[in-house]
């Protein structure tokens, strides 16, 4: 036997390389695009409500103030411990709650809230968010909805 | 004379139509086998068809028609939601608007709008009972197991595409129903809010999320669909057409061969035999027990004209009933969406009722966990449920378990709807309708 033939056996021939190569180039040029669609579908920046936003300063506010803010989805509360932001948003299927005497309520699916967004009642699995809220610069009050926190936590003013 | 041989050119403006005409269509109305044959080999639209078709895929009380009628909804779709695209724009600004000008100022645009509402609601309605055809008639079995899981598939991007559409009136009713959907879609594991916030483009339902469902509506949805469609009927006939009873394949002299004679039959066995084996035909490698060869005698009629009249006649019917209901009945259109004042009770779409009612018992198994293995159940049916027997028949006394399981899924489902959609009212507390 020639040299060459013998070679064949232990060696991996020419095409068998190529082919493997290509292969993996193929897929991982797949999976990249795959990656860049989907950073592409998420967007960077959402074009709605702003998620932080200035109400106001703190003596717009007096004790015992329940705020429903519509259309960024927040109540603002001020408490004797401070100013807080609650989530209006159902944390059942989204719709948007109403603030009633005792806290909120929800009217697409009857789940109802205390004061402090704790699950009285209805199909709600979660206690409403809280959001973050602080002062800002200018002494204004500015809730991050983007950014939610413990029930309970009040900014001190 | 120059051109003695030649036509002259008054001639040949003479037979100009029929020229042209000929050049349209190369083969005249058949009027032989060969012909019929010709025709449905030859015309693209036609030769999606196989030249001969099973008489038992042509039994009206087999198939009710349920795939071509499915199909031609689809088509009255793309028609009326290709025109109702002229006069729409994908924005909350103009989106309510543009619904109303279709009633005060588009010429039709109310008729189109009611079409293409019932049309999508009749889609998935049909799409739906032809599932329920070939599951109780049990062809989803081998060789067809591929093309059932398409069939599943296809359903739920007819679910898709009619929920991406809900939104696109941007009323009241669609607001909240998209609202609602796709809260249930945030409660998957791990990913549900993702996969929420990539479908929405924002953590609202709002403009994007009007922009990112209107494209999926109106391109990527369709597109897909077709696909899937070209490769579904495809598959139909890669399997071997429509399926049908054992035995059916048989020429009747076989079937009911005189008991006097039936130490003979064992001659004509082998010519049954050789039907179900691979055979070898000019067009290439054929599987499957359809191809013969020779002028073996069966229950093959000609597609021209008995199934293209059937189709043409589950298309007009389904043209029909779509446009008498547009007639008598308009699309809902609520007020103008408003994102602080949900209405109450807020109702996905129907089809998607039966969910919102079990996720009112169990957010997470209600609205992700018993849909999910309901669908990876329908997609291994074939694969779980392997014995070939009862295939063809309506309810098969082999299969009364499997169909006994499936209705039961199927009353299920349809009781959860009838509640969701009638027994329900404000805050979801029961109500009673009459």
């Amino acid at each position: 036997m020639s040299p060459t033939q013998e070679s064949q056996d232990t060696r991996l021939s020419r095409r068998f390389v190529l082919t493997l190569t290509s292969l993996m180039g193929l897929m991982g040029a797949s999976g990249i695009a795959a990656l860049s669609n989907f950073l592409f579908f998420k967007p960077r920046v959402t074009y709605g409500e702003p998620s932080r936003f200035r109400v106001g300063p703190p003596e717009s506010f007096p004790l015992g103030t329940r705020l429903p803010l519509g259309s960024q989805r927040v109540t603002l509360v001020r408490g004797e411990a401070g100013v807080a932001a609650i989530s209006n948003t159902c944390t059942h299927l989204g719709c948007v709650v109403s603030t009633t005497e005792i806290g909120f309520d929800c009217p697409c699916h009857g789940s109802r809230y205390d004061a402090d967004g704790t699950v009285l009642g209805g199909p709600a699995p979660r206690p409403l968010s809280w959001f973050k809220v602080s002062l800002a610069p200018n002494g204004e009050i500015e809730v991050d909805t983007s950014t939610p926190v413990p029930q309970g936590t009040y900014l001190a003013v | 004379m120059a051109n003695q041989d030649a036509p002259g050119f008054a001639d040949n403006l003479i037979h100009l139509p029929r020229n042209v005409w000929r050049s349209l269509f190369r083969n005249p109305l058949p009027s032989s086998d060969l012909g019929r044959s010709q025709t449905t080999f030859s015309n693209f639209f036609l030769h999606v068809h196989p030249v001969k078709t099973h008489a038992n895929s042509l039994r009206p009380a087999y198939t009710f028609g349920l795939g071509v009628i499915a199909f031609s909804l689809f088509i009255i779709l793309a028609a009326t939601g290709g025109l109702l695209m002229f006069y729409y724009v994908p924005s909350v600004e103009q989106a309510h608007n543009r619904m109303l000008d279709l009633s005060g100022t588009v010429a039709f645009g109310v008729l189109l709008r009611n079409m293409h509402r019932w049309a999508a609601h009749g889609m998935v309605a049909i799409v739906f009972l032809h599932m329920c055809r070939v599951f109780f008639t049990g062809s989803y079995k081998r060789p067809r197991e591929f093309n059932w899981v398409l069939g599943v598939v296809l359903l739920l991007i007819t679910l898709f595409l009619s929920f991406t559409g809900y939104l696109l009136p941007w009323d009241q009713l669609a607001f909240w129903a998209i609202t609602v959907g796709t809260s249930i879609a945030g409660y998957a594991p791990v990913v549900g809010e993702g996969m929420r916030f990539l479908l929405l483009g924002d953590r609202v339902v709002g403009q994007e999320a009007l922009l990112r469902f209107y494209v999926l509506h109106v391109a990527v949805l369709p597109a897909v669909l077709l696909a899937l469609v070209g490769v579904h009927f495809w598959r139909i006939r890669k399997d071997g057409g429509l399926s049908r009873p054992e035995g059916s394949d048989l020429p009747e002299a076989q079937k009911n061969f005189p008991p006097a004679l039936e130490g003979k039959r064992e001659g004509l066995a082998p010519a049954a035999k050789t039907q179900k084996t691979k055979t070898f035909g000019v067009m290439g490698l054929v599987r499957g027990p359809f191809n013969k060869v020779g002028n073996t005698p069966d229950n093959m009629v000609f597609s021209w004209p008995n199934l293209f009249v059937a189709e043409l006649f589950c298309f007009a019917l389904a043209v029909l009933v779509v446009l008498v209901a547009a007639l008598l009945f308009n699309a809902p259109l609520e007020a103008p969406a408003n994102p602080l004042h949900p209405p109450n009770p807020s109702k996905a779409p129907w089809y998607f009722l039966g969910l919102q009612e079990m996720v009112s018992y169990s957010a997470f198994w209600g609205g992700v966990g018993i849909p999910t293995l309901f669908v990876i159940g329908l997609l291994l049916v074939p694969y779980l449920d392997r014995s070939p027997k009862g295939v063809g028949v309506w309810f098969s006394r082999h299969r009364l378990l499997a169909n006994s399981v499936f209705v039961l899924f199927l009353l299920v489902n349809l009781v959860l709807i009838i509640v969701g959609t009638f027994f329900r009212g404000p805050n979801w507390s029961l109500v009673v309708p009459w």
